[in-house]
Order: C-alpha cells, then sequence, then structure tokens
C-alpha cells in the first residue's frame, strides 16, 4: 500500500501536480532571533514558483514584539496579511520586493498569516507563528502541577 | 537570499488594515464622564444603555416607549453593521456574534468574535474606530469563538479576549491603555464574558469549564489594570466548602464553577450576584463525590474584597452540565429584596437577595426528566449517567431549559420574560484520564436533533404561574428584552427578530435578518429617535442548543431597527 507515496507526495509539493495549487502544511521551520533590547527579528521568503512561505512555520521563544523581512521572489504579485495585537497588518509584495513588518503577539499559541489575493491562501500561501511559552505565572491556576498530555 | 540581481522593489512597511478602509479612527469622547454614579443610575438615562444588562439589577429593561405596541408595526431597519472576516481565524465555523451593545450618548460599543472590538456611530452604523487582537488560531473553545460585550467608564472601554486577557482601550481612538493576562490558556482557560464596573473596579470571571480547570472573578483597578482580587470558585483543602469535594485527591484543583456570564450588583447590600457553571468533568460524577461546591450556584460577592458571603446552589453534584451560570434578575417581590434566576435545570427560583433564602421554585419548560426540585428546594435526581458506556437520555439537555442568554423583567407588567429550549439528549458516561488543557467531559453527548420545541415565556413572580406563552417550534436561543413601550424583543434561530405584545404574548412584528440569533438585544435613542439594536450571527454551540439547525446561515451583521424618519 506504500508504493507510490514517495511520487505522490512529491506530486504533494509542488503546483499542478497532484493538487492544483500547493497542499498546505508545507516549507520550512524557522526561528525568529531575540536581541538584546527582547525584541524579535525573523526574516521571510516567498522562493519563486513554490507558492510557500520560507519560513511557512516561524518559532518565537515567547510573546512580544517581532520586527519581520518579507523578501517576494517570486515571479508573481503577492501580499501579506499579519496578525498583531491592535490590528492585522497587510503589505503588498509585488514580484522581486522586499518590506518589513512589525507585530506584537501573545503567547502561548500560533497565529496564521497568508496572502489574501486571488486563492493564494487555498494555493499555499499559508504559514504560522508559533508562540512558545506559558501564561504569566500572576495568571495561573492556584493549583498543584497538573498532568499534561 | 536574492534569485536576480536587480535591487528589490521597496515594499515599505505594513500598515494597519484599517487604513485600507473608510473608518475615520476616532470617537468622540463620551465615556469621558461615564461613572460608577452614573452607571448607578442607569436607567434614568433610558436613551443610553450603559452596561451589560441596561442596569446593575440584570432586569433587561428599557423605559423607552417611543416604540411601543401601537406602531411597532412600522418598525424597519436604520441601519446594519456587517463585518465578515479576512483569513482564517480560531474557531472558524464556531464564530457567532454574541454582545450586548452598549449605548453611550450616541457611540455603540460592542465586541465581536475573534478578538474584534468596534466604536459605531450608534445613528447611522458608521464604524468610528476597532481594535482587533490577535487571537491564537489554537486557543482552548468550548463552545465557541464568541465574546459578550464591554464595559464603559472612565474614558475607557473595557472588554476580554478568547485567550484570557482583559483590555482597557481609549474610548476615543480604540487604543490600548493596559492589557492583563488573567487566565492559563495551556490549563484550557479563556475568556468571553462582558466584564462589569463597580465603583474603581473591573471585574471579570474565567471560562473553561470543559477543560478541568478552576474557576475564577477577578478584580483589576479600571485606571492601571492592577490586579485587586481573585476568588476562586472551588475551595481548597481546608476552605469553606472543600468539605463537597473528595477529601483525597486532587478533583477540588479541576472542578470548573467558571464565571462566564456577567453578574449583577445591588448597591445597597453591596453585593454582586454571579452565576457559577458545571462542575468538571461535566457528567463523570464519581470521581468528585459530593455536593461540589460552588458549582452551579449563585455566589454573592463582596466587590471590594472578592470574598464570598452566601450562596445558593441549585444543582449540588450535578451530572447533566447545567451551569448556573445564567442572570440573577434582582427586583423588588412586594417590597422583599427579591431575585430571579432560570436555570439549565428547566427551574425559575426566586430568592431573597439578602441571605440567600429560596421563596418559590417552579417549573418553566414542559419536559424535565433529569430530576425534580420540590417546594422546598429538595433535589432528587433520577435520570443521569452513572453507569459506564450506558446511554441516558433526559430533558432539559445540556444547554438547559434555558441557556446563557437573558431573561427580561418589566416592572411596568410585573413578568418576568424567559427564552425557553424544550430539547433533550443524551449522555454516556466515558471515564478519561485528567490531563491539562484537553477537554473533561466524562461522557460522550448527543443533543437531539428532533422531538424540540421552544418559547417566550412570561411568568409572574408572585406565582410562579405562567401568565403567556408565544410558541416556536424550535427552542429560542437569543436574550430577550423588555420595553415601556409594552413589548418584548426576541430573535428566532430561523433568522426572524421579533416583537411580542408584553401583556399578551401576541406576535406584533418581525423582520428576517437573513441569520440565526445568539445575542442580546439593546434599546437607546439618539436625537429623540428610539433604536433596537441586534447583533445576528448563528454559531457558537449550536451543536449543544440546537444542532438540528447546525446548517443554517451563519451571519455577521449588527442591525438597528427604528421608526421611519
Amino acid at each position: 500500500m506504500t508504493i507510490g507515496v514517495e511520487k505522490e507526495l512529491a506530486e504533494l509539493g509542488r503546483q499542478n501536480g497532484a493538487t492544483i495549487g500547493r497542499l498546505l502544511a508545507n516549507g520550512n521551520l524557522g526561528r525568529a532571533e531575540e536581541g538584546p533590547d527582547g525584541r524579535m527579528h525573523a526574516r521571510i521568503r516567498i522562493p519563486p514558483d513554490e507558492l510557500v512561505w520560507d519560513p511557512a512555520v516561524l518559532i518565537l521563544p515567547h510573546g512580544g514584539d517581532l520586527e519581520l523581512e518579507l523578501t517576494n521572489d517570486d515571479m508573481n504579485t503577492h501580499c501579506a496579511l499579519l496578525p498583531s495585537n491592535g490590528d492585522s497588518q497587510f503589505i503588498w509584495l509585488v514580484n522581486h520586493s522586499r518590506g518589513t513588518a512589525s507585530l506584537n503577539l501573545d503567547g502561548p499559541g500560533y497565529y496564521w498569516y497568508g496572502s489574501p489575493t486571488g486563492n493564494d491562501e487555498g494555493r499555499g500561501l499559508i504559514g504560522a507563528i508559533v508562540v512558545m511559552g506559558d501564561a504569566p505565572p500572576e495568571a495561573r491556576l492556584d493549583r498543584p502541577p497538573q498532568p499534561r498530555p | 537570499m536574492t534569485e536576480t540581481a536587480e535591487p528589490y522593489v521597496n515594499a515599505g512597511h505594513a500598515v494597519d488594515q484599517v487604513s485600507l478602509t473608510f473608518v475615520a479612527g476616532s470617537a468622540p469622547p463620551v465615556a469621558r464622564n461615564v461613572t460608577y454614579e452614573r452607571i448607578l443610575g442607569a436607567r434614568s438615562e433610558p436613551h443610553n444603555w450603559l452596561t451589560y444588562y441596561g442596569a446593575y439589577d440584570g432586569q433587561r429593561y428599557s423605559p423607552l416607549e417611543q416604540i411601543n405596541t401601537g406602531n411597532v408595526r412600522r418598525l424597519t431597519p436604520a441601519w446594519v453593521f456587517q463585518c465578515g472576516s479576512t483569513g482564517l481565524q480560531a474557531g472558524a465555523t464556531t464564530y457567532s456574534f454574541e454582545a450586548a451593545p452598549i449605548i453611550v450618548d450616541g457611540v455603540m460599543f460592542v465586541t465581536g468574535w475573534d478578538g474584534w472590538c468596534w466604536a459605531l456611530d450608534a445613528a447611522t452604523g458608521q464604524e468610528l474606530w476597532r481594535y482587533k487582537h490577535a487571537i491564537p488560531f489554537d486557543v482552548s473553545l468550548c463552545c465557541g469563538n464568541v465574546n459578550r460585550g464591554v464595559a464603559v467608564a472612565k474614558g475607557k472601554v473595557f472588554y476580554v479576549t478568547q485567550n484570557a486577557h482583559v483590555i482597557a482601550l481609549d474610548a476615543t481612538n480604540g487604543k490600548p491603555v493596559w492589557d492583563k493576562t488573567y487566565g492559563d490558556v495551556r490549563a484550557g482557560e479563556s475568556a468571553t464574558v462582558a466584564p462589569l464596573i463597580i465603583k474603581d473596579k473591573v471585574i471579570v470571571g474565567s471560562s473553561g469549564g470543559e477543560f478541568g480547570v478552576r474557576g475564577h472573578l477577578d478584580a483589576f483597578d479600571l485606571e492601571t489594570g492592577e490586579h485587586a482580587w481573585r476568588c476562586y470558585m472551588v475551595p481548597k483543602p481546608g476552605e469553606p466548602g472543600s468539605e463537597t469535594w473528595p477529601k483525597d485527591g486532587e478533583a477540588w484543583a479541576r472542578g470548573g464553577a467558571n464565571c462566564w456570564i456577567t453578574g449583577t450588583y445591588d448597591p445597597e447590600l453591596n453585593l454582586l450576584y454571579v452565576g457559577t457553571g458545571n462542575p468538571a468533568p461535566d457528567f463523570d460524577g464519581e470521581v468528585r463525590e459530593g455536593d461540589n461546591l460552588y458549582t452551579d450556584s449563585l455566589v454573592a460577592v463582596d466587590p471590594d474584597t472578592g470574598q464570598i458571603r452566601f450562596h445558593y446552589q441549585y444543582n449540588p453534584h450535578d451530572v447533566w452540565d447545567y451551569d448556573s451560570i445564567a442572570e440573577h434578575i434582582l427586583f423588588d417581590l412586594d417590597g422583599r429584596k427579591a431575585l430571579a434566576h432560570f436555570d439549565k435545570n428547566g427551574y425559575g427560583f426566586i430568592l431573597d437577595r439578602t441571605d440567600g433564602q429560596l421563596i418559590r421554585v417552579f417549573p418553566f419548560v414542559d419536559r424535565i426528566t433529569w430530576g425534580e426540585i420540590d417546594a422546598n428546594g429538595k433535589v432528587t435526581p433520577k435520570v443521569y449517567p452513572d453507569k459506564e458506556g450506558e446511554p441516558v437520555h433526559f430533558w432539559p439537555g445540556p444547554a438547559g431549559g434555558k441557556e446563557w442568554t437573558h431573561a427580561a423583567y418589566s416592572p411596568k407588567t410585573q413578568l418576568l420574560y424567559v427564552p425557553v429550549q424544550d430539547v433533550g439528549a443524551t449522555a454516556t458516561r466515558r471515564r478519561r484520564e485528567f490531563k491539562e488543557g484537553i477537554p473533561y467531559w466524562g461522557a460522550g453527548v448527543a443533543v437531539d436533533g428532533e422531538d424540540m420545541a421552544g418559547s417566550v415565556s412570561a411568568f409572574d413572580p408572585r406565582t410562579g404561574r405562567e401568565a403567556w406563552r408565544w410558541r416556536n417550534d424550535v427552542p429560542m436561543c437569543s436574550s430577550v428584552l423588555a420595553t415601556g413601550g409594552d413589548l418584548v424583543f426576541a430573535g428566532k434561530p430561523s433568522g426572524e427578530f421579533i416583537a411580542l405584545n408584553a401583556r399578551t404574548g401576541e406576535l406584533l412584528w418581525q423582520f428576517q435578518c437573513g441569520s440565526g440569533h445568539h445575542s442580546s438585544p439593546t434599546t437607546y435613542s439618539v436625537g429623540g429617535r428610539q433604536y433596537i439594536a441586534v447583533p445576528t450571527g448563528w454559531g457558537g454551540w449550536v451543536e449543544g442548543f440546537l444542532p438540528g439547525m447546525l446548517g443554517a446561515p451563519h451571519g455577521a451583521g449588527l442591525f438597528a431597527f427604528a421608526l421611519p424618519d
């Protein structure tokens, strides 16, 4: 039953293979770097003809401020709608362009980001920002430590 | 890494999404002079709806009478505020517009799902500003992506987020003033409640009763956000009430009793009346023997200190998921300080609010099979899921004979108006090991998709007798609103917003809003014109209260109705 899986996975890993666009949950994982001021920094790129964010999953060590550099190396125009406390952040990313965004996010949990133009999101350009950590001590329940999955 | 030697086009810096709209970004400073004293006298300024229930007493009654039984047939939409969503969101298929709009001198403050908060021009529906908190996609939500509204005071708008923050915004521009975390999302906590202002504090409760948390109420200084107190609704070992939990083990630590609906307040007694949620696990009572205080209870709290003064438990040792979070309506009963509460268990209670003594108890829904409560308040369970793997059917189902959506009381007619849900459910006990952040029900539950009914029913609190009933073919799942025009407004799951004669229950008017109702309508006036505002948007825990309509249109519109100019 497993014969052909690798071939099918390869077909799923590109546009107009098995699917019309690019199946979600593709792409690389990256980590934000924390500066001495506590602000985090990361770069996200759209490679040519792949319809995927790189990294598609960005890990933040904790909640707080994130400075993002966004690069569109694709041969088509995209954009980015990014989660941030206060309001979502929007930027156009025409072919071969580079811009920046400032985000503020709580932790823990994960947030989506995407390219809300055409059907970019359905065709692959959805990514996640994963914020690690715990709720602050003052917000936690007064009870003995409990088992977790 | 570049793919070409050509320099990049400068895409600039990302902008707020709101900058790509026509939203002005500012509102008149109407909230600056909203003080505790003004909220105390809220009913004396009926052009406003200053606090969640309209006034501290929870009556959901407005003396406004421009719209009345004689002219309500001419009621027409004045404006509609629509808010669809962009991209993915938490609880994507369970979002629901559940708020009670607050109105201050022509400005409406209202929340949506997924962290939205808006200021609108209450006469035109024009959006004045917005604040959008980013909500984690994976936040634990037992019952949908919802929020029940804001509190307003001292120039600020207060609301909670699904990831358990309480936030103060500048009421003139929606910019954050302070932001505090008061729940642990890794433990399964969340927040949906509309805050309540009492004196210098903003008071909020926690959600998460289906995840085995320990419910609590918190107070913050409304100016600074400094935490003032926390009141746990399940006692620790050794505290009063702890004798109602197993002596050994940690059932108390996972006991539930969340306060996810706004309380009511008697300033003379200085008592805050809070309803608490189900114990956890919801249906497996064997792991938490005892009455399980203060789950499913009225808890009277001193708002200055967070100390519990007294309680009345509606469902000792609940194994039907009968939260008692629903409102406690404060009213005068022949000179006696009374309160009314319609519980999920299908009984209406009239209590003395000075000490919690029972005055009267009566059934308000036709089918009650889980057990019975006699005239003295004695509870006798009859049907419950006590055997592993054995299905048990009971009425009302876990959503209750009445859900969280609110009843109303008209001091003019002296009647209580109740949205009634007559729908049963089958629970099959399935024990599971507790793990933090994982649903902890202790059963598989299927709510009936057939053989159901609903109504808006009027009751005389002096006798417990039903004065009239307006029947619907499915449960009624929205709050009701009573007005000085002798009208009762309610929303139907099938989308119609209706007006009933408050004295007879006669249907006088209806308008199809295009989506079912699961929110709290309010009323106000601007420039002498009365409006009725109702958020629509069918969602939330539909599988719990009306699974037979899970396929109904979702919607996301706030309607304001008025008489023609």
